[in-house]
């Protein structure tokens, strides 16, 4: 299976994989197509939200449980702009990503210092207040009655509202996205978050400004988050401060565990396989099992990390692997007890 | 005056809401802490066990028509017992893990003991049946002016003072107490002193999970109502307390308690009760920014 994988030439089969999606709402599904639609729409915004989230605790190893607050942020700022001014869904994305960030910042600053444990609990102290405010101040988001009205996002003047139209348009959002996480990925920022996550103090000693990196992955997961959360209030219509409850950051957290923390193939794939799932779960359970879905995130957490810390995927888990023995080779190496040209590994560092 | 004599009557009504209140928080404060201490985890999964531990009483007490205090003292033994188990199936394994991974696996925990509840028992808010209760509870038992307090909030503080005497007491003045002292100061030099790690972990989980559950059966009989949610938010009220006495030590987990119980009530009263889980979120973020290290803590150092 994994030679199979290693023989297909990654670029092409990407660009079959994208051309699969494009065609998608012209093949002839019947009266099934937007249901399908819609469905992937769905599954593709969690993968825009777990790629986002995946900069924190998949990068930086750091427990970020107050994700789905920035994700109601977003929306909020959307929702609001766009019902009271009016204003043009392709300048209120940035704005929302913008907004996000900033409320990172002001967070992750003076948070980031602390150690991991405390750093989940404020995040998800943060996210409950958010969550509060949305509900009391009914001045702004007019609370508990949910904001309706968003008017649809347009495009020269063209008014999107058609199924296919938010489809393509939620896959613009991801090509945006898994562009920008990959590419910080491979980057200089990129491994220094790497180099945090496998040993802090290794790292710093490396002269990585710990809290100035931390606050950047905190920041850019934030945006990304928020511009979720802008697509989603364009695309739904219809916000409430219900829809940003604490159990949808679990729900991302456990994407992100069951592909693999850190790995963008794997998050991207978990999204794919459990937004559908739940979707079918919805139809076919009675309703009070329905409610108790969350048993399900809860067991998967917890015997995912037990049985695959590394992800249900063979190959991230190989490459992680073989990752950990370069730098066991190395740490090796630097205490003399191998010789250099066993130390740095040939083949195993592309990735 | 009169004026003055109804703000102080409704003020002192508060602090005895708060101080009641803050005797809950900090039995539930201490079991974070505890456990905290020996194996620096945030047990998200506390808040559930104090959850069950009022489910258990309720179905003992409604399915089997147990005695009320019988069925309290059984749910404590079997949420004691639970912890230990919690502790084997859950975090044992994760001993050696990077952090990261305990905390999932407390989160994931949390979420799944909290759904198995709804399962259980549904979504609705029950309550323990008044005919199985003394009746004197929710009579009152000192009337100051205005003030009232009534049997049940003495019963309470009585139950919380007691337990809190006993823990103390285990902690400071018997052996396993010292193991536990010793384990959270330093693990490895603490076992190779002789001590049985993994049973003294066990134990300090049973101890908290047991206190939990007094907590769980206690705010049920307060507030009249049991419901599946009720672990999680008093759970992470609970750790703000724990945090802001200084997380792993068992005094500032009492004074913690008792001072965001009367903060709560306090602000509830006067200031807005729409945010009064607000409250605590937000004074346990002030005291993470400000004074992570607590009240009455000690701050710790990294070590390399």
């Amino acid at each position: 299976m994994k030679q199979l994988l290693d023989k297909i030439p990654q670029r092409q089969a990407t660009a079959g994989l994208l051309i699969c999606v494009l065609i998608l709402p012209w093949l002839p599904l019947g009266d099934s197509t937007n249901y399908i639609l819609r469905v992937l729409t769905m599954a593709m915004l969690y993968m825009v939200l777990a790629l986002g989230l995946n900069i924190v605790p998949g990068f930086n190893g750091l427990l970020d449980l107050g994700f789905v607050g920035f994700y109601g942020i977003g929306a909020y700022t959307a929702g609001l702009l766009t019902v009271h001014f009016g204003i043009s869904f392709w300048i209120i994305v940035p704005l929302a990503a913008l907004n996000g960030a900033l409320w990172g910042i002001l967070l992750g600053a003076p948070t980031l210092r602390l150690t991991g444990d405390y750093f989940a609990i404020v995040t998800f102290g943060f996210s409950e207040l958010v969550v509060m405010t949305m509900r009391n101040e009914l001045w702004l988001t007019r609370g508990p009655m949910g904001l309706p009205g968003i008017a649809p996002p347009s495009i020269f003047g063209h008014e999107i509202t058609l199924d296919w139209e938010y489809f393509y348009l939620v896959i613009f959002l991801l090509i945006v996205v898994v562009f920008i996480v990959s590419r910080l990925q491979d980057s200089k920022i990129g491994r220094a978050w790497f180099g945090i996550r496998e040993n802090e103090i290794a790292a710093q000693c490396c002269g990585i400004n710990l809290i100035q990196y931390k606050v950047t992955a905190f920041a850019i997961s934030a945006s990304i988050g928020a511009a979720g959360g802008a697509f989603f209030a364009n695309w739904f219509k219809f916000i409430h401060p219900d829809m940003f409850k604490f159990w949808e950051s679990v729900l991302i957290l456990c994407l992100i565990v069951l592909g693999g923390l850190g790995s963008i193939v794997g998050t991207m794939l978990g999204a794919l396989v459990m937004i559908p799932l739940f979707e079918i779960l919805r139809t076919v359970l009675p309703q009070e099992l329905f409610n108790a879905r969350y048993l399900i995130y809860g067991a998967t957490l917890v015997i995912m990390m037990r049985l695959r810390p590394d992800g249900l995927l063979p190959f991230i888990q190989d490459r992680e692997k073989k990752a950990k023995q370069a730098a066991e080779r190395l740490s090796d190496y630097l205490a003399g007890t191998r010789k250099p040209e066993q130390a740095i590994p040939v083949s195993s560092t592309k990735e | 005056m009169e004026n003055l004599l109804e703000m102080s009557s409704l003020f002192l009504q508060q602090l005895v809401n708060g101080i009641t209140l803050g005797g809950v928080y900090a039995l539930i404060a201490v079991g974070y802490t505890m456990v905290y201490g020996v194996i620096q985890l945030i047990n998200f999964a506390h808040g559930e066990i104090y959850m069950f531990g009022a489910f258990l009483a309720f179905a003992m007490v409604t399915v089997f028509n147990v005695p009320f205090f019988m069925a309290a003292i059984l749910s404590i033994i079997i949420c004691a017992c639970f912890g230990i188990v919690l502790d084997i199936i859950a975090y044992r394994p994760l001993r050696k893990a990077p952090r990261l991974a305990a905390l999932i696996t407390a989160i994931g925990m949390s979420l799944f003991l909290q759904n198995l509840a709804l399962m259980i028992w549904g979504g609705e808010i029950q309550s323990y049946p008044r005919e199985a209760l003394p009746a004197f509870f929710y009579q009152e038992a000192i009337a100051f002016g205005d003030v009232t307090i009534t049997w049940i909030q003495v019963f309470i503080l009585l139950v919380t003072v007691i337990f809190m005497a006993t823990l103390h007491f285990i902690i400071h003045r018997t052996a396993v107490g010292t193991a536990m002292r010793a384990i959270s100061q330093d693990k490895t030099t603490a076992a190779l002193m002789g001590i049985n790690v993994n049973r003294v972990i066990s134990f300090t989980f049973a101890l908290g999970s047991g206190l939990g559950a007094v907590a769980g059966i206690l705010v049920g009989l307060y507030y009249n109502a049991i419901f599946h949610m009720m672990g999680f938010i008093m759970g992470v009220k609970a750790f703000a307390a724990a945090v802001l006495g200084g997380i792993g030590s068992v005094p500032g987990a009492m004074l913690g308690g008792g001072l965001l119980g009367v903060a709560e009530a306090l602000g509830a009263g006067y200031l807005s009760s729409a945010y009064r889980d607000g409250i605590s979120y937000g004074v346990m973020i002030l005291i993470i920014l400000f004074k992570p290290s607590g009240l009455i803590g000690r701050s710790t150092t990294e070590r390399v």
